[in-house]
């Protein structure tokens, strides 16, 4: 069997096992949800409220229903690719996934990309001269970024260039005096295009501003994993035979770098930025808490705190089936690239 | 030469080079600061940490759903300041009937619904029958009304089940704020979570559960807002909040769920003249919840000397710096019946002689367990503290130990007779003393002085005694002096058999930059929104 054949079956099996991954990780979350204490009607009403009235609104939001019955409720709505409502304010549970989802991977990538940029360049600086002050100074980036807590750094980034310098929003994700624009929900994006269309660039910037402070704190702390698996790749690349051998040959060091090492090591990069969109596709708490993001993570956060079952299944199984897509696409990349890899 | 080695001269390109980079990035980031979008001045923003679920008055359950429904819609009545009622909707005060059960209300004539709508009987009744089928806080007339019709065209009759005192208090809850039939025809029985077409002074026309925006309504009734509108937004944690109010991106910020530190530090500011600090009636009650029913806390010798355990003055010190009012009632003092408070002040001497008559003090220690709500910092502050108290003052008396708990599962349990001594707050629908007493002393069904099913089980207390619950029902029935005396009674009993200790009193307070006006809060703990202005 020729390797793209093998690749296809391997692909098709992993996306074949996709669904039973999913069905087993929702009747997860639904048990794990209704062992927890409490259920919405504590959340929503807390102490307040006699016995009966309690029942009454546990019925209302058919949770008086047998356990079995509400899961098979639940499978069969599933199926039909219906999450159901929130049971805090009756709203689609799909509606509120689009509101957030859109808010958390406009971040993602945005700090993603940042993250990138920064993080490589980071890794490549200290190639020339291992144990030099750049070396060591890219090392110490790593290391410090990697280790830094992250609602520390938002924390001293709001205070210092919201509240201080006062340049940049405390958080939220748009102007409160300015209406968000239309469209996709990526608020770049349709803050673009109404730019282009009318001219009109107040949404643009206002988008803009509220994204500065979340999208880079965020990529800070990401571009420590880059340059560190970087810089470390790069390294090995550079002390294997085939660099040698070329060096031996006479090319130059900048050659030698960008055409023989940089390549290879740059796949594990590869894999390690699917991971890391992989994990920003469910959010990143601390951030859009600490900024007022409201994204999907801070959503979740509250959605278990108010003990909203629908919703909670919801997000988990959503960001569940984008984190097995990105995950495949990542291996079929990997693949692609790297011909020595067997499947 | 290695590669990172520079050439003669490349040292002051690269430092240059460097330089020219970070003054991009700080022009980049002063120019995205002068893109800030030009604000009307008399347009205003007012900042919480109340993300609000739903504007639907059926669905709303929250502090910060309350102050945006007040604010777009209207009650029948309002409760004014200092406690007396003010019909707003309403043309006058209720007529009730000599047997108390038929409540008759003339409404207000020439208000419209934000759709142009008219208002009349007829609007009120689908609003309370869609509030009583729907409503997550239904209970609220369901309990008391058994229907509600539309006399005449503005005039309203409510049929009560028995009958209730403190029906102009009940009609001020704004979650029984009108609705436009016409507007709400497809949700009648079904929650419409974020729009209003309601009466208000304002309009909702956008929502998010981050953020609201509100119009002022051309055709109001009453008289119309004096801001050119208001934009409210939540942040959802509380140094932003402090953040965006001290960077002038916001120009109020309401209190609930602000960190207390925050708290004091906005109260210190004001006092310095560089906020505005206003402050509302303090409905808001914390106390703690006593196991009564079984050892050691059914010793009523025991529950009267942790009583008079309890250094509300240090305690409050520690917790808020003094920002708080102690308690020692159930009722808030600003309550009719609130006064005077029964529950003992600090004596530690006494609370000795109790414990030692209990068998307790010298070789033998009471060991008692205090559960706190772990999302809830001024809870844990204060079990650790009286902790340290009792350790310092009554150590060889009682043993305290503290735990966290969710505040979720901790209710969940509460019912379940799960802690000895819990820290919980209160806040009535409306207010009234009855709000206060029948959630926490109610018992429906009793053996003795154990509570087995009501209000007082639930919360945790499991406490009765013989005759309370009639003494309860004739509370809400009747009005008046005599009303007032039976409420003082319950609480002096109540305080007697101490299944509660109440702790500290939670004032709403609302911080707006020096140049705004004053801002006011009604009787029901709200800020007036239609109000805020600049000086």
């Amino acid at each position: 069997m020729s390797r793209s054949a093998r690749l296809l079956r391997y692909v098709l099996a992993r996306l074949a096992l996709a669904p039973v991954m999913l069905w087993l990780l929702a009747t997860l979350v639904f048990l794990l949800l209704r062992l927890a204490p409490g259920d919405p009607v504590d959340a929503l009403l807390g102490t307040r409220a006699p016995a009966a009235a309690r029942a009454a609104l546990r019925a209302q939001l058919g949770l008086d229903q047998p356990l079995l019955g509400q899961y098979g409720g639940f499978l069969i709505k599933l199926l039909k690719g219906d999450l159901g409502l929130t049971l805090t304010n009756q709203q689609p549970v799909t509606e509120v996934i689009g509101q957030t989802l859109p808010a958390s991977l406009e971040l993602g990538a945005v700090a993603l990309v940042l993250a990138a940029v920064v993080g490589l360049a980071v890794g490549f600086s200290g190639i020339a001269r291992a144990e030099g002050r750049l070396d060591l100074a890219a090392r110490l980036y790593g290391i410090g970024t990697y280790a830094l807590p992250s609602f520390w750094l938002a924390m001293v980034a709001q205070l210092v260039f919201a509240v201080w310098l006062g340049w940049l929003p405390v958080g939220g994700r748009f102007p409160p005096t300015l209406l968000p624009p239309a469209g996709s929900g990526f608020y770049l994006f349709d803050s673009l295009r109404v730019g282009v269309l009318s001219g009109q660039w107040q949404a643009l910037a206002g988008t803009l501003r509220h994204l500065v402070l979340p999208a880079s704190t965020l990529a800070v702390l990401l571009s420590g994993i880059f340059a560190n698996a970087l810089r470390l790749n790069l390294r090995r690349a550079m002390a294997s035979d085939y660099v040698e051998a070329a060096r031996c040959r006479g090319l130059s060091e900048r050659r030698l770098i960008v055409r023989h090492a940089l390549p290879n090591a740059l796949l594990p990069v590869l894999t390690i930025s699917g991971i890391t969109v992989a994990s920003l596709i469910g959010g990143a708490l601390l951030i859009e808490v600490t900024f007022s993001w409201p994204g999907i993570a801070a959503r979740l956060q509250e959605a278990i705190a108010q003990r909203d079952y629908p919703l909670v299944q919801g997000i988990v199984l959503v960001v569940a089936a984008l984190v097995v897509a990105v995950t495949v696409t990542v291996d079929v990349l990997v693949a692609l690239l790297d011909p020595r890899l067997e499947f | 030469m290695p590669l990172d080695a520079p050439e003669p001269g490349q040292r002051h390109r690269l430092g240059r080079s460097a330089l020219a980079r970070l003054l991009t990035l700080v022009s980049l980031l002063v120019l995205l600061g002068a893109c800030q979008s030009r604000r009307d001045p008399d347009r205003l923003i007012v900042a919480s940490r109340n993300r609000i679920d739903t504007v639907d008055p059926a669905g709303a359950s929250t502090i910060g759903a309350m102050q945006l429904l007040s604010a777009i819609g209207d009650p029948l009545y309002a409760v004014r300041p200092d406690g007396s009622i003010e019909p707003r909707l309403a043309a006058q005060l209720p007529r009730i009937s000599a047997d108390g059960l038929r409540v008759v209300v003339p409404l207000r004539r020439g208000v419209v619904f934000h759709d142009g709508t008219p208002f009349d009987a007829a609007a009120m009744v689908f609003s309370l029958e869609r509030f009583m089928a729907i409503g997550t806080l239904s209970y609220l007339l369901g309990d008391r009304v058994v229907g509600v019709r539309a006399v005449d065209s503005h005039t309203l009759e409510l049929r009560l089940r028995k009958p209730f005192g403190a029906i102009p208090q009940l009609l001020s809850a704004i979650n029984l704020t009108p609705l436009s039939p016409a507007a709400y025809r497809s949700h009648s029985r079904r929650q419409l979570s974020d729009r209003f077409v309601g009466t208000g002074p304002y309009r909702l026309t956008f929502f998010t559960p981050q953020q609201q925006r509100l119009e002022p309504f051309g055709r109001y009734w009453g008289r119309p807002p004096a801001n050119n509108g208001l934009d409210l937004i939540a942040l959802s944690n509380s140094t932003a909040l402090f953040g965006a109010l001290q960077s002038g991106e916001v120009d109020g910020l309401l209190s609930q769920s602000l960190e207390i530190d925050h708290q004091v530090a906005l109260h210190q500011r004001s006092e310095q003249g560089l906020l505005v600090q206003a402050t509302g009636p303090a409905l808001n009650i914390v106390f703690l919840s006593v196991l009564s029913d079984q050892p050691p806390l059914n010793n009523p010798l025991l529950r009267r000397a942790l009583a008079l355990s309890l250094d509300r003055t240090r305690l409050i010190e520690r917790v808020s710096q003094g920002l708080m009012a102690p308690l020692q009632g159930l009722v808030p003092p600003v309550v009719a019946g609130g006064t005077p408070q029964p529950w003992p002040a600090y004596d530690p001497a006494a609370a000795r002689r109790l414990y030692r008559q209990a068998g307790y003090c010298g070789t033998r220690r009471l060991p008692l367990e205090l559960t706190f709500r772990s999302n809830v910092p001024s809870d844990r502050l204060f079990a650790l503290t009286w902790q340290a108290l009792l350790q310092r003052d009554l150590g060889d008396c009682v043993e305290l130990k503290v735990q966290g708990m969710e505040t979720t599962t901790a209710y969940r349990l509460l019912g379940d007779g799960a802690f000895q001594l819990i820290v919980l707050d209160w806040m009535g629908d409306f207010p009234d003393a009855d709000n206060y007493l029948v959630p926490l002393l109610g018992c429906e069904q009793a053996a003795g002085s154990v509570c087995r099913k009501g209000g007082s089980a639930s919360s945790g207390s499991f406490w009765s005694r013989p005759g309370l619950e009639a003494e309860l029902q004739r509370s809400a029935t009747i009005t008046g002096p005599q009303r007032l005396e039976l409420v003082r009674r319950i609480q002096r009993q109540s305080a007697d058999g101490s299944p509660y200790l109440p702790l500290w009193l939670v004032q709403p307070r609302m911080w707006v930059r020096p140049e705004l006006a004053l801002p006011r809060f009604d009787g029901s703990g709200r800020v007036l929104l239609q109000e805020l202005r600049r000086r």
